[in-house]
């Protein structure tokens, strides 16, 4: 185990279905709602399944995001991070700071691209416009909130599919632990886009309804898009600029199944691994954690290895940790659902109050977790969240109150 | 505790233009010459002016490394960077283990991802419709799927990671490996990068201004560095090195090639989206802080093997930065390997391996830009260097970069 000094999270923001900002989403996640609903972004008439986690339009005070300069991928991640500094009472530009920009992302500006690969496809590109040409790499929402900030310290994406925000998270805690930056912005980004709508269908792996995680009979995932950003701080300079401190991040973990490129290993064993090297790093016992944000997409192989994942650490405990998932509410956000599902479990936390898990029906008995179905007060001192992707990457992150203990 | 000494790269797997293996990229780097081939222009994304060359790989079988069965099932990208790990556990003598290998990390680096899955997957959704999508396709369209496939192969279920950083990829990811070995979340890593470069990739890269174009003489080629130089030459491959500390190297009596002596990485916000931006001040301040940090002096590098790749923006920023670094008259000897082994995939990686392990070099001689301060090495490079300094400025503003310590004996 290594150790390294306290971090703490100043500031968070987001942007999902349910809307722009950490308080449409935390408002949303406490009511149990679903944002999940028949989706405008792209053309879906020839699929079997038509809803998702579309984002609203920017709204009043925001317009400068209206502008189409910007793929919404990066749309989605200046909002969050300007809100996030915001929260943590930086300015608008982190150029002086030590800072770094550490980002989750699968698709980048997937979306705008394949608009311009359908009007362009077997033309000469002698005249093509160069924005939406740009915006494919899969870098442009980090690169964008770097730039707009004056970043000068490391900025990263990482793309391992659905565990790129959580894994960011986890490079942001080495970078302070290491005291390459002072400041780390921690988060994802991604898009709704036909690559991933029209693969995961391909699959068969997305419900026709809004995905109802744990349950016995659910039907697959629902996708999402949005942007989440948390600032993470050593504790010490945090304290010393008078920063509020909002939570902790207590641990990370991450591995790889090295066991299919799209199904998780069946008994979790990857995830496991994910989760224990967290409570290692974070020196915790798994009898420490209080709520569990599962990956919980809703499909049949994922929720089962998830939870077998879960009964290894936690042992029979497992059902009686209070565990929800996000993604029944905002879909899965891909390259950026760990990193709104790390801000979904601060907002747990910092209010001492169990999200439901959105949806109807009885849980699997094949992965009998203890799913929150109703809001209620909760003791919520170490939460964990967890991501596992494709390719068989997986991670995990303990996050603590700001009182710590 | 945190232990950024005793990291070792003891292996080195590449598929490049040369072929499979480091002995092919070193003979090719005896000769100095880029290996280029004509890109596919059937598609129709290129005009009558746009570049015709780049440097391919020159089969996309290895049946000796996968079997044709999975190798059907995998894009480029993911073939090439299987071989490479293969290769550079071979290189390492390793033997692939027979069960899961927790300690093992992968961490890879790719600009583009599997592009040409990628576009074959819209192709079905937009033009098929939908219910044409392949899942096959979509599986390895993600950019991750060459790490996955790498793990698949070695067992390694240690923190898998992939980069996309531009052409910084290989070397961030290869700084971030060494961060698992440093913090002891891994004892061995496979870190590299992957990319193929595909029909609609050349002609996009074209659109934006990024490709060497034909000269007077009729030639296309990469002049890192060189008066009137006008882009890169694009490359596909892959590079994969074998890193391990130094209690694993000496347990298992292999042989280190090189040490992995200091990595940084950095931004420029001046940068446009796929550009270089005029920040060499922040870069060359946050780099030799960096090298601070880790006791490397500068004046204790003898090499530097620059991410130079003539492109005429990005080349201008690497020359301020080693200018900012060091003055000419003492700055240490600058050999461009991108004007043989062009941009992207693993071919600068695998050549700034072999040049600071000692390999020899002819590079091209041309022209050089007088505004640019900085006087390549041209002809014949012998090798020798102890220290050596990797560069990489990426288009969008990343910036990465490795010191290696030559190991003798």
């Amino acid at each position: 185990m290594s150790s390294r000094p306290a971090l703490v999270v100043t500031g968070w923001g987001a942007v999902s279905a349910c809307g722009w900002g950490a308080s449409p989403l935390g408002r949303a996640l406490g009511a149990g709602e679903t944002a999940i609903a028949p989706f405008t972004r792209f053309d879906h008439a020839g699929y079997e399944t038509h809803v998702a986690g579309q984002a609203p339009d920017p709204p009043a005070g925001l317009e400068p995001l209206r502008r189409r300069r910007w793929s919404w991928a990066e749309r989605f991640a200046l909002a969050a991070a300007h809100e996030a500094l915001q929260e943590a009472r930086l300015p608008a530009g982190l150029g002086a700071a030590r800072a770094g920009v550490f980002f989750g992302s699968s698709t980048g500006g997937m979306f705008e691209a394949e608009e311009l690969y359908r009007a362009w496809r077997g033309r000469c590109l002698d005249r093509a416009p160069l924005r939406p040409l740009a915006a494919h790499r899969v870098s442009v929402p980090a690169d964008a909130v770097a730039r707009s900030l004056g970043v000068t310290g490391p900025v990263e994406t990482v793309s391992s599919a659905c565990a790129s925000g959580a894994l960011a998270i986890g490079l942001a805690a080495r970078a302070l632990a290491d005291e390459r930056v002072d400041v780390a912005l921690a988060g994802g980004a991604d898009s709704l886009c036909r690559i991933t709508f029209g693969g995961f269908n391909a699959l068969r792996s997305v419900a026709a309804e809004p995905c109802r995680p744990f349950r016995v009979d659910r039907s697959g995932l629902s996708l999402g898009e949005g942007a989440a950003v948390l600032v993470l701080e050593r504790e010490e300079t945090a304290r010393a600029r008078g920063a509020p401190v909002l939570g902790r991040l207590l641990g990370t973990g991450a591995s790889g199944d090295a066991h299919h490129m799209t199904a998780p290993h069946p008994e979790g064993r990857g995830a496991t691994l994910a989760v224990e090297r967290a409570l290692a790093q974070a020196g915790l016992e798994p009898s420490r954690v209080d709520f569990i944000n599962a990956h919980g997409t809703g499909t049949e192989l994922n929720d089962l290895a998830e939870y077998r994942a879960l009964r290894s650490v936690f042992g029979e405990r497992v059902g009686t940790i209070p565990l929800t998932s996000t993604k029944g509410s905002i879909g899965h956000l891909l390259g950026s659902a760990g990193a709104i599902e790390a801000v979904a479990t601060l907002l747990a936390v910092r209010d001492q109050r169990l999200q439901p898990t959105a949806g109807d029906g009885e849980v699997d008995p094949d992965a009998p977790v203890r799913l929150v179905r109703a809001a209620a007060p909760a003791a919520i001192r170490v939460a964990l969240s967890m991501s596992l992707g494709f390719g068989g990457c997986n991670a995990a992150v303990l996050l603590g109150r700001a009182e710590g203990g | 505790m945190t232990d950024r000494s005793g990291i070792f790269v003891t292996g080195l797997g590449t598929v490049t233009a040369a072929g499979v293996g480091r002995e092919a990229l070193a003979a090719q780097l005896a000769t100095g010459r880029a290996l280029v081939t004509e890109v596919d222009r059937s598609e129709g994304y290129h005009g009558a002016g746009f570049p015709r060359l780049a440097a391919l790989v020159p089969t996309p079988d290895f049946p000796r490394w996968i079997p044709p069965l999975e190798a059907r099932r995998m894009s480029a990208p993911s073939r090439f960077a299987v071989v490479a790990a293969l290769g550079a556990l071979e290189d390492a003598g390793r033997a692939r283990g027979e069960g899961p290998d927790p300690a093992m990390a992968v961490s890879l680096g790719t600009a583009f991802g599997p592009s040409a899955w990628t576009q074959r997957l819209l192709d079905q959704i937009l033009v098929e419709g939908p219910p044409a999508a392949s899942p096959v396709l979509f599986t390895e369209s993600v950019a991750n799927a060459p790490a996955g496939r790498v793990a698949l192969a070695c067992r390694a279920t240690g923190p898998n990671h992939t980069f996309s950083q531009g052409e910084a990829s290989p070397l961030l990811a290869v700084a971030r490996a060494a961060d698992e070995l440093a913090h002891g979340t891994a004892t061995r890593a496979l870190a590299g990068a992957t990319d193929e470069m595909t029909p609609l990739l050349h002609a996009i890269l074209h659109r934006f201004g990024a490709l060497a174009r034909t000269t007077p003489g009729g030639v296309e080629e990469a002049r890192p560095f060189g008066a009137g130089r006008d882009g890169f030459l694009a490359a596909e491959g892959a590079a994969v090195v074998v890193l391990e500390r130094a209690e694993a190297v000496a347990g298992r009596g292999a042989r280190p090639r090189a040490r992995l002596r200091a990595w940084a990485t950095a931004f420029d916000p001046t940068a446009s989206r796929v550009g270089w931006g005029g920040g060499s001040e922040a870069l060359a301040a946050t780099l030799s802080g960096e090298l601070g940090r880790a006791g490397v002096a500068l004046d204790s590098i003898d090499l530097v093997i620059s991410g130079a790749s003539g492109s005429r923006a990005g080349d201008r920023l690497e020359a301020e930065v080693l200018s900012r670094l060091w003055p000419a008259a003492s700055r240490p000897s600058v050999v461009t390997p991108k004007a043989i082994t062009g941009e992207h995939g693993g071919g600068f990686l695998a050549a700034a391996v072999l040049l600071a392990t000692g390999a020899e070099a002819t590079f091209p001689a041309f022209p050089l830009d007088p505004d640019l301060d900085v006087t390549p090495v041209a002809g014949a490079w012998p090798g020798g260097a102890r220290r050596t300094l990797v560069t990489a400025l990426a288009s969008g503003g990343g910036a990465a970069w490795l010191v290696l310590d030559r190991v003798d004996g």
